[in-house]
Formats: C-alpha cells, structure tokens, sequence
C-alpha cells in the first residue's frame, strides 16, 4: 500500500513537471496568436479629434505601441468605484494602439507597491493606481522607474513621473442637492457615508450646499458605514435615516442598497458612482456619476505623442466630462429641472462657484468669507461640515 | 469489492509529505478546470503562476516579504494551537502590536534607531500579548469560550486603530486622509544590502530558532508539549493548566503583535487602516497546513506568501479575477485535511465474508 | 410619544436584520447539537446568497430561489461533514477552509450577476396580527422569510425535546461512543446534524440576497456568519435564546446607525465597537451569573472508527 502510494506520487509528480514543461514551449505560441485577434481596425469614437492624424504618423497600425496598467482596489464586477474606472480602461483598450491590461482587489500598502512595481518591470509606459492608499507605493515605485509614467487618483503627491488626478465630484453632487433640495418635504435629508475623508466630506459638504440653495431650511443627516462596500449595513444605515424623518437618501457607497431601501420606504434618493435608476425606478432622482473614458483616452493619447508631462495636480472637472449627473427622473417638476440643467451649463462652461463664500460651519462660524473661494487645496483638505449637516466629521 | 479502514500500526514515515503534495496536485488540476471554464489555456495558466511566484528573483523577493508577518502570526497560532487553545485572534493582535509600535514612534521621534527599537518592539509584544491575554483571563475565570472572545476583539481591534488614525493620531499634513505622520527614520527597519528584504527577516529566523529551543530545552516548553497531548496527561505530569494557558496566549498575542510593528515600520513606514489585509486569519491556514512546527511553518508562510503574489501575475496575463487566488487557498486547505486521514488510517481490502 | 417613534421602527429594524443572523445561528446550533463545530458559516451563507440569487434572476420564482439557497448550503456543508466526519480532520481548521473557499467561489462565480436585480420578498402587513397595538408594527409588517424564521426555533425545540431523531443526533453530540453502543449510528447522524444545518444556515444566505437586498455583490455575508458562531454559544444550545441573541445583535446594529442618524458627536469608530464589545459582554455576564453551559459534551471532536 505504502509502495503504491509513493509510485502514485511519484508519477504524479513527473506529470506535473512534464506539463508544466509543456506549458512553457506553448507559452509565446499563445501570445502571438493573442495579437492580431483583439486588435480593431476602426478608429473608435472615443478616440476623439486627435485618433485621425494620429494614425498618420504613427507606427503602422498593427502595432501596439502604448502598455497601459490599472491597479483597482476593489473587484471589477462590484457595480461601484473600480467599475467606474473600468469602464474608462474598456474605452482605452479600444483604441487601437493600446494594450491594457489591470490587477484587482489590491490590498492597500505592501501588496499595492509589489503589483504596481511588477507592472514597472513589465514595461507598461503608464499606470493609473485609482485608490488613495496607493499614493506613497506609486511615489516609491516612480523613483525607481523614471522612464515609467503613473497616474495616481485621488491623493495630494507628485513627482517628476507621477500626476495626481481626481475628478470635481463636488459639482455633480451639487448639482443634486439642487434636485434633492427642491424634492423633500420633511427638510430632512440622509446621506450614508463610507468613510470620514475629505473625499466623502466634500461630496457631502457640496451636496448640502446644493440642497440649501434650493431649500435654505433643510438639513442633511449623515450616518458613516465605515466600509465602501457592504449592501446589508449601507440598506440598514438608510433606513436608519429614513426612520429618523429622512424622505430623501443620498449614498457615497458603491452598492445600490440605499436605493433599494429609499424605494421600499416611498422616499426619494440620490445615487453615485453609475445610473441608478435601475434599482428604484420609483424613488430614483439622479445620480453623481463618473465617467472617466475621455480624460484616460486623453491621457493615453499624450503618452503616444510624447506629449504627456509630470508633477502636475490633474482634477478634472465637469467641463472635462469626468463627472456629470444622471437623467432626473420623471418626478421631478420641470422647472427644477430646467434650474438644475441651466446650472449644469454653468459649470460646464467652466464657472465653478459650489465652494465660493460666504459659506458657514456646522458651529455658523463663516468658514469661507464673501468674496473668496476655497482654493483646491483647502478642498483637497477638507475635514469639517458646512452649515446644515448634522452629523460627526469623525 | 468491500473496503475496510484499520489505523496504522506505525505512523506513516512520508506520508505529510506525500499528501500534502497529492493535495497541491489535485487542488492545481481543480484550477486548471476553473480556468477552462473561463475558456483560458489552463496549462499556460499554470506556468505564468509559477513564473509569478518563484520564476523570478523579484518574485522571490516579494514572496520573502509577504511572509514576514505571515510566518510571526502564523508561530504565535502554532504556539496557542499546541496547547488546544484557538487563538483566531491574530488579526487583532496584529493591529494591536501595530499600534503599540506607533505610539512608541510617534512618542519619541528624536531618538536613534537603537533607542527606538526595543522600545517600539516592547510595546508591541506588551500590547499584542495584552490583547491576547483578555480572552485567556475570561476562558479560565468565566469559562468563555475563546474562539468567539479573539473574534470579536479582532473587530474591536481594528475599530480601535481606525479610531485612533481617524482621530487623534493623524497627521495634520496629510490633508485629511487616515494616517499618521511618517515614522523617523530610527523608527523604519532598514533594508538589507540594496535589497527590499528588511532586516525583520532575520529577526524572524531568530524567533523561530528560539521557540524551536524553547520548546525543546525547557520545562515550560515541555509541559506545554504535554498539555497539548491531552487533559489526563497534563495533569499526570503535574502541570499549570491555569499559568500555562496565560503564558501560552501573551505569547501568541506578542508574536502576532511583533508582526504589525515590523509591517508597520519596515513597509508603511506609518499607521494607515491599510494596514490590516488579513494576515491573522491566513496564519491560520499556515500554522494548520505546517502541523504548527516552527521550521514547517516558515515553509509555509513562504509558499502561501508566493501563491498569492503568483496570481497577482496570472490576474495580470490572462486577466483572471482575483478571487482564484482565494479558491486555491480554501482548496488546498480542505484537500490537506481530508488528506491526513490517511496519516492514522488505511484503507484496505476487507477479507470475503465467507472467508471469516 | 416621540419615543415610541423612535423605538418601533427602531425594533422593527432589530427584527429584520436579526432574520439571517437567526437563520444561521439555528443552522450552526443543529450542526453543533450533533457534536460537529461548524467556523464556515460565513462561506456558506455567501455561497447560499448567489445560488439563490441565480435562481431568482434565471427563474423568477423568489421561493424556489429560497429552496436553491438553502441546498446550496447542505451542499457547501457536506464538504465540511466528509471532511470532519469522513475523513476526520481538524473542524476547526476545516471551517476556516470552508469559509475561505466560499467567499472565493462566490465571488469568482458572482462576478457577470453583480448589478443586475432579481425578484425577491418584500415586507407586507400579515393579516390581522399586524393591527395588534406595538407589537404588530414590530414583527407583522416584516416578509414572508422573517414570518417563516418565526416558527423555526419552535420545530427546532420540538425536534430535540419530543422525536426521537433529535435525541439521537443530541446523543451523539454529548457521548458518540454511548451512542453507537446503544445502536445508533453517530456518523449517519452526524452527517445529518451537518447537512441540515448547512440548509439552515443557507436559508440566511438567501435571506441576504432575496429578502434583505434583492442585489447580489461579492461580500453580501459581511462578518454576519462569524456572530452566528457567536451567537450559539451566547445561547447556550437554546433556540429561544439564539431568538434574544439574533435580535439583540441586530438592534445593537441598527442602535448605532440611529444614532448617528439623530445627530451624535461620537465617533463612528467607537459606535460602531458596540455590537461586538456586548457579544463579549453578554458572555461575561452569563457566565458570571453562574449559567450552565450546555455545550454538547463531544463538541469538535471527531468519532474515530473502530479499527
């Protein structure tokens, strides 16, 4: 018996050498026969103005000339912020002189500096690392990588090869706190918060703002999940709200729950990150979306010219089209719709006044003074509540 | 054909080895099947996680960092597990050592690294071995059964540390985001040579060495051995169940809470909430799959270590969502255990009943 | 009356986010009442959600999706029972596993149905009880598997007070040697403690993905798995009391959110410690007052066969 189970193991063993050393010779057959399957012949729309003299003076066609990495922190398929970016990396990979290629649940810290270095060593000519824990990872790697760009989302450093990049949320979440602000009948608004950073606090700060434009009596009620991504505790804290008077429910989370529970309870709600209209037709009134399809084509584009550059602070706004609003919903009266969308236009022509004084705190102390407006940096920092939030910044 | 088990009269000299082996092959051939069904060359698959994980020096050296804090959790489990006591608490006691550290660094940032680093260390064995210490207290004195007190300490644990980087510790340069300032630098462990491989490798290798030691020169070592055996035999022999058992978690508590200081000091160089990627709970699966020997276990937090960065590099080539990684993990676990039944039993042809 | 408004809604919400915490608790209860220590309940529960969540979305019928959560959860814990009771490895060990495993099949198997909605249970008043004063705003206007988890721990009492399978499997949680003496068969009836707790434990997966939300996403079971384990032990091996634990932990959970959402200064961290800071403190304290603990006799260890 004993014997036998040796020579089991044994022959296994060789079996698994000798396949493994089938692998190998198979190996670069695979790729070439990847190649010219993925590859498209069409300049696609996403491209935009710069894909037709492009192709002119670049390298013939069939070349993949730019190898572009993405670092998410999240799994794709969660509906929320990495499938945002994914999105844009889809728009991307249909340009026809790029590969990418992207790694996804990447713990924060350690484990982000060895992907993203491994990426460095594999010649990818630009990487967006897209969660704020990979910043001082990204940092460290660029130094050791000059000759590789990276794009890190969401955090304050930058480097010789690094650009941070972010988009003006702010504005889209303003936007519908107009709507929000017009909708509540109780005055009272709820907004389920992942976790206290100047991020989530900026949306939450802008969205009050929104809503005390249109309605300078209501207050938005904040309850914190600390988790991005729990749908049974991110329904339970709307209905937490709900429950404490709330008829509308704003989300910084990436599940619909919060949709869900707003429908159920006949209240309004506001999503984010995609359309999420799908999930409560019936309470639905808009969503804070994000679109990052125009500015990574963009971005990849200048990496082919040799137009790209570092050390700058990259945050696109509306005008950009990295973020907008979803389509307001059929209850939603049409002059506040026309009032939102004239807004809308506003910021798309580039006046950008969410953040301009006189803009109170939580205690009413004037925070920001009449006649001046936050700097980005004093936005990128943000840590206290605007007038109208009830609620720890904590 | 009838089949009939009867236990083994002597333990089977090869047979960890052979099983553990037969289990990695058979737990492979299941992910070769999984990564058909994704329609991707399951054999292509297969050689690009090698290559991720051993193929290449960086790889190994990525690996060798990985299992660090996996090797130092995955001792204090061990240690706990020998005596019957489940410890699954090595998350928390991670994030307690982790904050023990910090505070020892954010205290005194002026001193040398001399200064700095037993003091870093200390607090982060005192606070780990503290955190592990409170359910050994309520398992001796109110029954409390410690499974469910480590547990519940590992939420509280990591609470605490968002608590505090959320709070008071956070570093008013930092715009805002969780996380401290950034450690001095007598607070950071150095690399070794030009390497990325910090000096808390060696630091392991002495632990480990001085546990195997321990356990094999010294009484107390002994009568832990032999309280692991069994009840009867550990009151035949005299033994403190009561001391023992506090001995046993502080230091459990203290190993896992070495680990958080040099993961936060050598590779954070700060206390940031990312910090806590589940090392606790993996350590368990090291410490089980090494049958809880020291030199097995840095085997294999190596291995486990090199797994994961090896599907970091499949999900990167073929594009595989990460969750594989998590699969084979769970896979080789369970095939290893129901393995070992043939460690104490064999499987043999019953005689013809009308041969009896 | 303002308190009133606060409290109901307040134990309305305990009651429904208590539902799949309870159908887990008295899944592992039946599994450990059989002497097997079952730690993969939070895989199990993930695998249940998406299998009924699949169901859901490619059947349209909520409950046949319920039934598919549930044997997905006998299915899932048959691997644990051959692993403990067939092949006699660690239980604990073989828990972890098993919840390793199912969080990582759930989510490489869930990823083309996150996003999409499925049917499900929606709450609806249950005639007549829903207009008793109080109570019936708390406990009749929930869905239908809240009205079904309900009557469970009663079949559960009766099962191991009044048939004679219930003692058997409790014989063999307490003394398997005694037991296989007096001519019961332990492993058959282990097998059976496993497997019908793995459909209970199921059955609060699916809760999750049909009742709950009516979503799939990877992480659905959130830690709720582990406090069922938890809970077991705070009830003493008793159903009524897995009923106080599963409510109390889910009032705990919805006491905090409300109370950020009234507007506290405290922060979210400490608010949020609550609820696994009183599952320690209820143990503390039960075992204070000098409570026997019914843990079954033969818990976590395995029945050797005879050589």
């Amino acid at each position: 018996m004993k014997k036998m189970m040796k020579l089991f193991a044994a022959s296994a063993l060789s079996l698994a050498l000798m396949l493994s050393l089938f692998a190998c010779a198979e190996a670069p057959e695979e790729k070439k026969a990847e190649a010219p399957a993925t590859q498209s012949e069409a300049t696609t729309e996403a491209s935009g103005e710069a894909s037709p003299d492009a192709s002119g003076e670049a390298a013939p066609a069939e070349e993949k000339t730019v190898k572009v990495g993405f670092v998410y922190v999240s799994p794709v398929g969660d509906a929320g912020y990495s499938y945002a970016h994914d999105l844009g990396r889809k728009a991307v990979e249909a340009l026809d002189f790029v590969t990418t290629s992207y790694v996804e649940s990447v713990p924060e810290g350690a484990d982000s500096e060895r992907v993203i270095r491994n990426m460095a060593r594999k010649d990818f000519d630009i990487i967006f690392t897209t969660s704020f824990g990979y910043m001082d990872p990204t940092i460290k790697v660029a130094k050791e990588f000059p000759g590789v760009r990276f794009m890190h989302c969401s955090g304050f450093k930058k480097s010789e090869n690094v650009n941070n990049y972010f988009g003006r949320i702010y504005q889209a979440r303003y936007l519908t706190g107009l709507v929000a602000g017009a909708m509540t009948k109780s005055n009272r608004l709820g907004y389920v918060a992942a976790f206290p950073i100047p991020e989530v606090i900026r949306g939450i700060n802008a969205f009050t703002l929104g809503v005390r434009q249109s309605n300078p009596e209501a207050e938005v009620r904040v309850v914190w999940t600390k988790t991005w991504y729990d749908p049974a505790l991110e329904k339970d804290a709307a209905k937490s709200l709900l429950d404490a008077g709330c008829d509308v429910i704003a989300q910084h989370q990436d599940s619909p729950a919060p949709q869900e529970a707003a429908q159920e309870a006949g209240a309004y709600s506001v999503g984010y990150n995609s359309d999420m209209s799908s999930f409560a037709p019936r309470a639905h009134l808009t969503s804070a979306m994000w679109n990052w399809a125009p500015m990574y084509v963009k971005t990849v584009e200048q990496v082919r010219d040799g137009s790209w550059q570092g050390d700058q602070a990259l945050w696109w706004s509306m005008q950009d089209g990295v973020v907008d609003i979803a389509p307001m919903g059929p209850m939603v009266p049409e002059d506040v719709k026309a009032q939102v969308l004239a807004k809308r236009d506003e910021l798309m022509s580039g006046v950008d006044t969410v953040f301009a004084g006189p803009i109170k705190n939580q205690q009413g102390e004037i925070a920001v003074p009449e006649g001046t407006s936050m700097t980005d940096g004093e936005m990128l920092g943000m840590t206290w509540f605007v007038e109208g939030v009830v609620g720890s910044a904590e | 054909m009838a089949l009939k088990i009867r236990k083994r009269d002597e333990p089977w000299k090869w047979g960890a080895l052979v099983i553990f082996l037969g289990a990695l092959l058979f737990s492979l051939g299941v992910s070769c099947l999984l990564l058909a069904g994704q329609g991707k060359d399951a054999l292509h698959g297969m050689f690009i996680l090698w290559e991720g994980s051993f193929g290449n020096l960086w790889a190994l050296e990525g690996a060798l960092l990985k299992a660090i804090p996996l090797f130092l959790c995955s001792l204090g489990v061990a240690v706990a597990f020998r005596m019957q006591i489940w410890n699954i608490g090595a998350e928390g006691q991670f994030a307690l050592g982790a904050i023990g550290a910090t505070w020892m660094a954010l205290s005194f940032p002026g001193l040398p690294w001399y200064g700095l680093m037993p003091l870093m260390f200390a607090m982060a064995f005192l606070l780990g071995g503290a955190w592990a210490f409170i359910p050994a207290v309520l398992k001796l004195k109110l029954r409390v059964n410690e499974i469910i007190s480590t547990l519940m300490l590992n939420y509280i644990a990591i609470l605490l540390l968002d608590y505090l980087v959320f709070g008071v510790w956070k570093d008013p340069t930092s715009f805002g985001f969780p996380m401290t300032p950034e450690f001095t630098s007598g607070a950071v462990i150095a690399g070794i040579g030009s390497s990325r491989v910090h000096w808390g490798l060696l630091f392991c290798a002495v632990v480990g060495v001085g546990l195997w030691a321990f356990m094999r020169f010294t009484r107390l070592g002994f009568e832990l051995k032999a309280s692991g055996e069994g009840a009867r035999v550990a009151r035949y022999a005299k033994i403190r169940y009561g001391l023992l058992t506090m001995f046993v978690m502080g230091l459990s508590g203290g190993f896992a809470g070495w680990a958080g200081c040099i993961e936060t000091s050598a590779v954070l160089n700060r206390l940031q909430p990312s910090l806590m990627v589940g090392y606790g709970y993996t350590a368990i699966v090291v410490a089980w799959l090494a049958r809880l020997e020291p030199l097995n276990i840095a085997f294999g937090a190596f291995l486990l270590a090199a797994l994961r960065v090896g599907v970091e590099n499949l999900q990167l080539e073929l594009q595989i969502p990460a969750a594989f990684g998590v699969i084979m993990e769970g896979m080789i676990l369970l095939t290893v255990l129901a393995g070992q039944f043939f460690l104490t039993y064999r499987i043999e042809r019953a005689p013809r009943e009308g041969g009896e | 009356m303002l308190m009133w408004e606060f409290i109901i809604p307040l134990m309305a919400a305990a009651v429904q986010s208590g539902t799949p915490i309870l159908y887990a608790t008295l899944g592992e209860m039946m599994t450990e009442k059989g002497g097997v220590l079952n730690l993969g309940v939070e895989g199990i529960m993930a695998v249940a959600a998406l299998a009924a969540f699949v169901t859901s979305f490619a059947t349209g019928s909520p409950w046949l999706a319920f039934l598919a959560g549930g044997t997905a959860g006998l299915a899932f814990a048959s691997l644990h029972a051959f692993v403990c009771i067939t092949c006699l490895g660690n239980q604990v060990v073989s828990g972890l596993a098993l919840t390793i495993l199912g969080l990582g099949v759930s989510t490489f198997l869930g990823v083309p149905y996150v996003g999409l909605a499925a049917p499900g249970f929606d709450p609806f008043a249950f005639p007549l009880l829903s207009s008793i004063p109080v109570l019936g705003d708390i406990f009749f206007r929930q869905d239908m598997l809240v009205y079904i988890s309900f009557v469970i721990p009663f079949f559960f009492w009766f099962f191991f007070r009044r048939t004679s399978l219930g003692l058997h499997v409790a014989a063999t949680g307490e003394m398997p040697a005694a037991a296989a003496a007096a001519g019961l068969k332990p492993v058959a009836l282990r097998y059976f403690a496993v497997l019908t707790g793995g459909f209970l434990i199921g059955l609060g997966g699916a809760y999750l993905s049909l009742a709950y939300t009516h979503l799939w996403t990877n992480g659905l079971s959130g830690g709720r798995g582990w406090i069922a384990v938890a809970l077991v032990i705070f009830a003493f091996w008793r159903p009524g009391r897995a009923v106080i634990g599963a409510y109390l932990f889910g009032g705990v959970m919805a006491f905090q959110l409300r109370l950020q959402a009234m507007g506290t200064h405290i922060p979210s961290s400490l608010l949020l410690m609550l609820p696994y800071l009183l599952t320690i403190l209820v143990l503390i304290l039960s075992a204070w007052r000098g409570r026997r603990i019914d843990a079954p006799a033969a818990l976590g260890t395995n029945i050797e066969p005879e050589a």
